[in-house]
């Protein structure tokens, strides 16, 4: 138990802290990250109840597109926040000249990692609380669960963590703060919006002798903004820029639009996808699952946090290992030095 | 204690240290000279288990720097030549910082914390910045957070390198308390004199290679064959000049300011024959003592050799 206990509190994760929450960056970061929320929140809040809110429109479907803007909008703004929190963590430690001085303490190298990864993360559950009172909107409106923001939120702390620890591997990588801060923003952006930019510019053609219906390309699965929009929407995210027609050159789907060929035939846009086959009618088909590819099967969220899984298990061994100031691999234990 | 066997360190083409042995028995303070760059902090952060050798091995307390080195750590208090602190963290935070990095229970760290800053001295600034604190402060906190864990070894790399002389004069008497306190310290410098009157050994080691070991004395007389006695007389200098010059032993002989520096080889019985030979010609010696310099001297012949 105190084992349990000494992991996941270290005495860097009090110090770190200590030392955040004493600058004035920090109070001006949670400010900040508020306002934008809040702001994009009241403007889509008072477009929404405004004269165009007539009686056509569902209030539940409200609540889900401001929903939708939330969470996403609520990741990019996580995205720039979470490596500015890790990517310096181990490299200013060395600029610093302070890393000598706690590799000769007992603490683990692996637990300078956890906690300062920890304390970073903990910024921003804490942002992410600050938030839920802007959340709490939505319930207004209805049209999304709690069980849906619940996930919403975790598979966004669940990419921050993914960020966060790309951060201290290329901070514990680089050795120099600044270096290790541009290749932790080039590959935060690379996962969030790199891998949607090539699902556009990839797309899954549509086969009509596949047995069963598109998916977007597996590499979209890294974006978290796919499955929070899946979870946001309770359907399918941006199918319709991610699966297209091998005979058309422009952009076949546009918002509500349904295609058939053959004897297939798929909507989007609205929110649900229907597929049906012509030889056993119409089939219900788990509307948020991903229908074929790699993660068939499987909700876009576990996909993406299967991925991110991957993603950290790597970075943290990587970071384990590149830390110590002399590195022994577990399988070539001390025989250089040793005295002949 | 400690024990240095064989070390080499080589960096790419350049080699760092160059089969380096010393030995450091318990309670002893070693005093470890040389200048710049000569392989000093190597040695030390090899020691330190910071840096693996390229070949040889090294122990503290029995615990081997390359196969144990969270058991050296438990031992060993290290100061580094550079460092930084924390900011944003107070003084008392700082060292209790430390002292749970070396897991020390929490009952404890507040009696640790207020007995180091009694001892540094910094007891009334415990709530104060750590970086805002002078830079001799700030070398005394590092010392006293290399001993929250109270180890039986220090190693302190330049603990009064860019102190003014009175914070200077305060180190070393820390590290003198620190002496009656039983631990063995190694201690680097490149300027010799503030080793001798601490150190109860000394090592001078110059371009990855270890010149001179062993006890102060020892090295004294190791290094310096050649031995200077100051020499205060009443009335005229030039007649003492006279006699001193044709005198065997003596091989030089300076007149500076009413008194004489006479440069001699041999020992104490020596300097008592050079004394007896002035007073039997009649001259009034009202001072006659030996000069330490002389050890500086050969301290600079011995690390420029190579450098020539």
């Amino acid at each position: 138990m105190s084992s349990v206990v000494a992991a996941f509190w270290n005495p860097i994760v009090a110090k770190e802290y200590r030392s955040r929450m004493r600058t004035w960056r920090s109070p001006l970061a949670m400010m900040v990250y508020v306002a934008l929320i809040a702001g994009l929140g009241y403007l889509m809040f008072s477009s929404m109840v405004g004269p165009s809110f007539g009686p056509s429109g569902q209030a539940s479907t409200y609540g889900q597109q401001l929903f939708k803007y939330l969470v996403v909008f609520q990741m990019i703004l996580v995205t720039f926040i979470a490596p500015a929190l890790t990517a310096g963590a181990i490299s200013s430690e060395r600029e610093r000249q302070t890393i000598d001085l706690l590799f000769v303490t007992r603490i683990a190298p692996f637990s300078i990692i956890w906690g300062k990864l920890l304390a970073s993360m903990s910024f921003v559950v804490l942002l992410l609380l600050l938030s839920v009172p802007i959340f709490s909107l939505v319930f207004l409106f209805g049209g999304v669960e709690l069980d849906q923001v619940l996930y919403c939120f975790l598979i966004t702390l669940a990419a921050a963590l993914t960020l966060g620890l790309l951060g201290v591997a290329f901070s514990t990588l680089l050795r120099r703060t600044l270096a290790a801060t541009v290749a932790s923003y080039v590959t935060a952006f690379g996962i969030v919006f790199g891998t949607l930019g090539y699902g556009l510019i990839f797309p899954t053609l549509i086969d009509q002798s596949a047995p069963s219906s598109p998916a977007p390309p597996a590499v979209t699965y890294l974006s978290p903004i796919m499955p929070l929009v899946a979870l946001a929407t309770n359907a399918p995210p941006l199918t319709g820029y991610f699966v297209r027609y091998k005979y058309q050159t422009g952009p076949v789907y546009n918002s509500g639009s349904t295609i058939c060929k053959g004897n297939v035939c798929q909507t989007t846009g609205g929110g649900t996808v229907t597929v049906s086959s012509g030889k056993g009618g119409a089939t219900p088909v788990d509307a948020t699952a991903i229908p074929s590819g790699l993660f068939q099967g499987w909700q876009y969220w576990q996909a993406s946090v299967a991925l991110y899984a991957a993603i950290c298990v790597v970075a943290l061994l990587v970071s384990a290992f590149l830390l110590p100031p002399v590195r022994r691999l577990p399988w070539r234990r001390r025989s250089a030095a040793a005295p002949a | 204690m400690i024990s240095a066997e064989h070390l080499t360190k080589v960096y790419g083409k350049r080699t760092a240290l160059d089969d380096v042995s010393f030995e450091v028995p318990e309670g002893e303070i070693f005093g470890f000279v040389g200048p710049n760059g000569a392989g000093k902090t190597t040695t030390l952060r090899i020691l330190a288990a910071l840096l693996e050798p390229t070949s040889g091995r090294a122990s503290i307390d029995g615990a081997d720097v390359a196969r144990q080195p969270h058991q050296v750590h438990s031992r060993i208090g290290y100061m580094p030549d550079f460092f930084g602190v924390y900011d944003q963290l107070t003084v008392a935070e700082y060292l209790d910082f430390y002292a749970s990095c070396y897991r020390q229970p929490k009952q404890r760290r507040r009696k640790i914390v207020s007995d180091l800053l009694e001892l540094i001295g910094l007891t009334e600034r415990h709530d104060q910045a750590v970086d805002t604190l002078s830079r001799g402060m700030k070398q005394r906190l590092c010392l006293a957070r290399a001993l929250v864990h109270d180890p039986v070894v220090l190693l302190l790399d330049e603990p009064a390198s860019g102190l003014d002389p009175r914070a200077r004069v305060e180190m070393r008497e820390i590290l003198r308390e620190l002496r009656r306190m039983g631990k063995t310290i190694i201690i680097s410098s490149h300027i010799l004199p503030e080793l001798t009157e601490l150190c109860t050994m000394i090592g001078i080691i110059d371009h990855g290679r270890m010149r001179a070991t062993g006890q102060v004395q020892e090295v004294i007389r190791q290094l310096s064959a050649d031995r200077r006695v100051r020499i205060t007389i009443l009335g005229d200098t030039d007649r003492a000049v006279a006699i001193l010059e044709p005198l065997a032993a003596v091989r030089h002989v300076e007149v500076a300011g009413g008194t004489i520096e006479a440069t001699y080889e041999g020992d104490d019985s020596t300097a008592a024959g050079i004394l007896q030979a002035l007073t039997a010609e009649g001259i009034t010696v009202s001072a006659f003592s030996p000069v330490e310099g002389g050890l500086e001297e050969a301290f600079m012949r011995i690390t420029s050799e190579e450098a020539v």
